[in-house]
């Protein structure tokens, strides 16, 4: 007659106890039942009287019997709904000492004093500086608690266990005690300790893991496996939860998204995400700074409190080569971490001039607007081939006199050459089936941006469905009209073309003419739907038939594709209703053509797995190599030249994946503060080619402060799926007790006698006091 | 070569208005429509208008497009610039010489020897009209007479600056020149006309230009004499840049391209004089369309 009472009392116990804050509920459940919930909950309940079930059920009936005849022979003033009344009083009251005389007890494994490990891990990251515990630091609770002392956690958990301490940030090591502890860490990785503790002490018998922490961890990585293993050890993990679980008064930038190298001049667009928590609805500045100098300012209005809302931040990068660009909101009054109101992020602004064929079936102003939009950009350059009449050509832009000197590229080498592609009125039946094939390679393989204009010959208009073309496009083609068909639409832009880094115009407002405004285009390819995947930036209304889609765009293998579907943007800066000052068009053009290059990858180019990182932390360096047709090439001589801040370089060669064409792996780790350029460097088509630098800056960070309220879904649910116990700051002082109670480690089975539990005594003398106040009432006495 | 040409233009003219508009023409002339961006035309100037001679009869018989039968958007229109002053003669203003026989007739060489999407007929525009900036090429001639207005002023330098592009051609002779030089720094303040070198991309955009030609008008030409006209003894390609190096205007002085373009045609006019103006027309509208 073995139960496990958890199931009968776990609730009321988890009621009671753990709810956060009530310690006064313990201490009555504790009197009554005269243990702690955890007791029940890890006991299994039964009877140590020798007699079996059936013997009870004897002796129960024998007395139930002459009781009952009894009752039902007197004849007295009670009425029959008096008796069944009092009888159910008296055999409650009878079955309580029945319960009783029967000798229930809890059988359940305490550890065998100093014969078991404990281990103990220790937050000791920045967040534990964070003054939210009664304006005390965090860490003031773990300095308290496990330092050296005879009144605290550490001393008393040292009189019943061996107590292994360790510290952890992003790295897990032992320490003797708190005092060992700085709070410096850049970074908490829970998962991390809890692996390195069970490991260390996989060989020594272990009661369990004690993890004290305010759980907020960035390292984003997946505890699952974490727990498995420790479920599998059968180490339960108790979890002492510091710090607050809401902030009252707190603005945090959450997170910002840059992309890692623009060109130089461009115009960037982040979107930031900024929480608060006390300040809903107020308006606070965000400024831009780039090397201290402030580049852009604007108001934001936060969300509700608790929202995180989306912040676009607009800014022209003017000055080449790594940049860390900072975005911070002032410190409001009464923020109680004013550290996350800054994010930074590290830009490489590139001064090359990057290379866009734009290939034209005929003359047209388009070109020539297009050309004139982008002169005076120095980090274009559009090379213009443009059929002049059939098979005659003019080129234009072209670095050296026998670039294109045979019309449009016929092998990947050439085409390759290029970043970016824009095809005019161009007709289909112009290409080879292969020229066609190595388009859409342009954009597949090589990642150039492809860009589609309107015009007599694009589109279905130009013969292109059904061509490796068409697959490329993020339009769907459908059967062409006739060559006279024409109409106007006026433009509108879609929520999508308000983030995106093409239509977003709003950098210079004074002389941008908001999309809807510009006076009406000409469409001479209907054009209504877009791929799935794809994206509508402008739409056209007005106009014949459906509305037009007007600009569109998607992502297509590793590059981009877009789809100008108007013949005619050259309007936007032609016509009498612009003003002659206005940029729209000019913008428009320079932000579409960075927009094909950006982010077009070299034939050998590097990828660090983080921008920044604090001095310490492993960076994993991922190269890709490509010979000149932009295949990748396997097993092949790659090393990565790191050079430090102060000038030591350091050579490594890099390892070929194996799992993957044409990557390489290696990693390095930076120990100085400052900037660490990255140079790959590959033998491909016999020669040594070398990448763009890339840049990783060693600092020190502060995302501990991020994010930084006590995550206690995390510490609840490792202490819940392990067996283990979650606290809080406050009742922290009970682990020591509840610990005990495990099946791990070196154990003895204890049995707790339940039958002299107070609430017994205290259910009888309630119930023979209503039995005689029942008495009373109806006059049986 | 206003006076020599005056004489059949003259009844070209009185017949223009039946034959381009069915008869239904005002006095003004020519109901002369492009299409405009979107469903509707609209009638853009008043004009005098030739449809062709005995040798294009295939041309007058093409209608233009008008409000009750749009045509088709085109990437090019060769537009005429249209200014109030000056007179040609008696009967044609300065701006419609040649009109607009020698524009179809050079339509037809551009469209034959290039890809250039061309709509099919002439295109004439006043100056000071809004419409003007939906045409980034503009063609002007007879300059020498030209007086315009404030408000031609304004939509000319306008134009120029928004992005168009304006051939001048057919002018001879000093004090012509400094007429247009007067009148051009009222459109383009502080702007220098300078000569274009031979090595211009715009004599080799399409034809390889080596030499400039003075183009004589029809009766000169036809007589085998002299070329020039006035004290205009030597042809000159110049042009205006902008602040930004863009050429705004190719000037033609001392030549007449217009008159090669109208007479083409014409058995006794001397090819030598229609070629190199249809070469030079080309290249420049090239130029404007590819720069």
């Amino acid at each position: 007659m073995c139960v496990g009472l958890e199931q009968v009392l776990g609730g009321v116990g988890s009621v009671i106890t753990f709810t956060d804050g009530l310690p006064m509920g313990q201490s009555i459940f504790e009197f009554l039942f005269k243990y702690r919930p955890v007791v029940f909950e890890r006991g299994d309940f039964t009877f140590l009287a020798p007699w079996t079930g059936l013997v009870v059920a004897l002796v129960l009936v024998v007395l139930a019997v002459p009781t009952v005849f009894q009752y039902l022979r007197v004849k007295g003033k009670s009425s029959f709904s008096d008796r069944l009344i009092l009888s159910g009083f008296r055999a409650t009251v009878l079955g309580l000492v029945l319960f009783s005389l029967f000798r229930p007890i809890l059988v359940l494994s305490t550890v065998v004093p100093q014969r078991n490990f404990v281990g103990v891990l220790l937050d000791d990251t920045q967040s534990m500086r964070i003054a939210d515990a009664d304006g005390a630091p965090r860490g003031q609770f773990i300095t308290d608690e496990f330092s050296p002392g005879t009144d605290n956690l550490l001393s008393a958990l040292s009189e019943r266990f061996l107590v292994r301490v360790f510290r952890f940030s992003s790295s897990t090591g032992r320490a003797e005690d708190a005092s060992e502890l700085s709070f410096a860490g850049g970074r908490s990785d829970v998962a991390q300790a809890l692996d390195h503790a069970r490991q260390q002490l996989s060989s020594v018998p272990l009661a369990g893991l004690v993890l004290v922490s305010d759980g907020a961890d960035n390292s984003y990585k997946s505890i699952d496996e974490t727990i498995l293993a420790l479920q599998a050890g059968s180490i339960p993990v108790h979890t002492i939860g510091l710090g607050q679980r809401t902030y009252d008064k707190d603005i945090e930038l959450t997170r910002v998204e840059t992309p890692r190298r623009v060109l130089n001049g461009t115009s960037l667009a982040v979107d930031l995400m900024v929480m608060n928590r006390g300040f809903a609805g107020r308006t606070v500045a965000l400024q831009v700074e780039d090397a201290g100098r402030i580049v852009n300012t604007q108001d934001v209005t936060l969300g509700g409190d608790g929202e995180a809302v989306p912040v676009r931040v607009i800014f022209t990068v003017t000055e080449p080569g790594p940049r860390v660009f900072k975005f911070i909101i002032p410190e409001q009054a009464g923020e109680l971490v004013a550290e996350n109101n800054v994010q930074q992020a590290l830009i490489v602004v590139e001064d090359r001039r990057q290379k866009v064929l734009y290939f034209e079936g005929e003359p047209r102003h388009e070109l020539a607007f297009i050309q004139r939009a982008v002169k005076e950009d120095k980090n274009l350059q559009l090379v213009t081939l443009i059929r002049t009449a059939d098979n005659k050509f003019w080129r234009g832009g072209i670095s050296d006199p026998d670039e294109l000197i045979a019309g449009f590229p016929t092998t990947r080498e050439e085409l390759f050459t290029y970043q970016g592609l824009v095809l005019g009125s161009i007709e289909a039946s112009y290409f080879t089936y292969d020229q066609l094939r190595m388009i859409s390679d342009f954009v597949s393989e090589r990642g150039g941006g492809l860009l589609i204009l309107g015009g007599r010959q694009g589109f279905a208009e130009g013969g292109y469905s059904g061509t490796p073309v068409e697959d490329v496009l993020p339009v769907v083609l459908k059967d062409p009209v006739d060559p006279e068909f024409f109409t106007s639409v006026s433009l509108e832009i879609t929520p999508a073309g308000n983030r995106h880094p093409v239509t977003q115009l709003g950098v210079d407002p004074e002389h941008i003419t908001p999309w809807g405004d510009l006076p009406p285009v000409t469409v001479i390819n209907p054009i209504s739907d877009i791929k799935p995947g794809a994206t509508t930036l402008l739409r056209g209304t007005g106009g014949r038939g459906a509305d037009q889609v007007v600009l569109a765009a998607h992502r297509f293998g590793r590059g981009n594709a877009m789809a100008l579907t108007v013949h005619d943007s050259w309007i936007w800066q032609m016509s009498a209703e612009v003003p002659l000052e206005d940029q729209t068009h000019e913008t428009f053009w320079s932000q579409m053509l960075r927009w094909l290059v950006s982010g077009v990858a070299d034939r050998v180019e590097a990828f660090p797995s983080a921008d920044r990182v604090p001095p310490g932390e492993a960076v994993e360096l991922v190269a890709e190599v490509e010979d000149e047709s932009y295949l990748r090439v396997n097993n092949t001589d790659v090393e990565v030249t790191v050079r430090s801040p102060s000038g030591d370089e350091t050579v490594t060669n890099m390892e070929w994946t194996i799992d993957r064409d044409g990557e390489y792996r290696a990693s390095f780790v930076p120990t100085e503060a400052g900037l660490y350029e990255i140079r790959v460097s590959a033998v491909t088509d016999g020669e040594r080619v070398e990448s763009k630098v890339s840049y990783v800056e060693s600092t020190d960070l502060t995302r501990e402060y991020y994010e930084s309220e006590m995550r206690a879904s995390l510490l609840e649910r490792v202490s819940e799926e392990t067996g283990g116990g979650f606290y809080s700051a406050a009742d922290a002082q009970n682990l020591v007790e509840d610990i005990q109670y495990t099946d791990s480690g070196t154990t003895v089975v204890e049995e707790r006698d339940l039958w002299d539990m107070p609430v017994i005594f205290l259910l009888v003398l309630m119930l023979m006091s209503t039995e005689w106040g029942y008495r009373r009432f109806r006059g049986l006495v | 070569m206003r006076f020599l040409s005056a004489a059949p233009r003259l009844v070209f003219t009185l017949i223009a208005g039946f034959m381009a508009d069915g008869g239904a023409a005002s006095s003004n002339g020519t109901a002369n429509s492009v299409p405009q961006h979107g469903s509707t035309f609209k009638i853009t100037a008043p004009a005098t208008s030739i449809a062709g001679g005995d040798l294009f009869v295939d041309l007058a018989d093409k209608e233009p497009p008008t409000l009750k039968r749009p045509g088709s958007v085109h990437e090019f229109y060769f537009t005429r610039a249209i200014y109030g002053s000056g007179l040609a003669s008696r009967w044609t203003p300065s701006w419609a010489t040649d009109y607009p026989k020698a524009d179809l007739q050079f339509l037809i060489g551009l469209k034959r020897l290039t890809n250039v999407d061309a709509y099919d007929f002439e295109n004439a525009i006043e100056l000071d009209d809004p419409t003007l900036r939906r045409f980034p090429f503009l063609y002007a001639l007879e300059v020498g007479y030209m007086g315009l207005t404030d408000a031609e002023v304004n939509g000319l330098s306008n134009y120029l600056l928004a992005g168009g592009f304006l051939m001048i051609d057919d002018f001879w002779g000093t004090w012509q020149w400094q007429n247009f030089e007067m009148e051009m720094q009222r459109v383009l303040p502080g702007m220098p006309i300078v000569d274009l070198p031979m090595d211009h991309p715009i004599f080799s955009m399409f034809y390889n230009i080596d030499e400039i030609v003075q183009v004589p008008n029809v009766g000169l030409g036809k007589a085998g004499g002299p070329t020039w006209e006035y004290d205009g003894y030597h042809p000159a390609v110049r042009g205006i840049f902008g602040d930004d190096g863009r050429l705004l205007v190719a000037i033609n002085w001392n030549t007449d391209l217009g008159d090669a373009w109208e007479w083409a045609d014409d058995p006794f006019y001397p090819l030598a004089f229609s070629t190199y103006a249809y070469e030079m027309g080309i290249n420049i509208i090239l130029y404007a369309m590819t720069h």
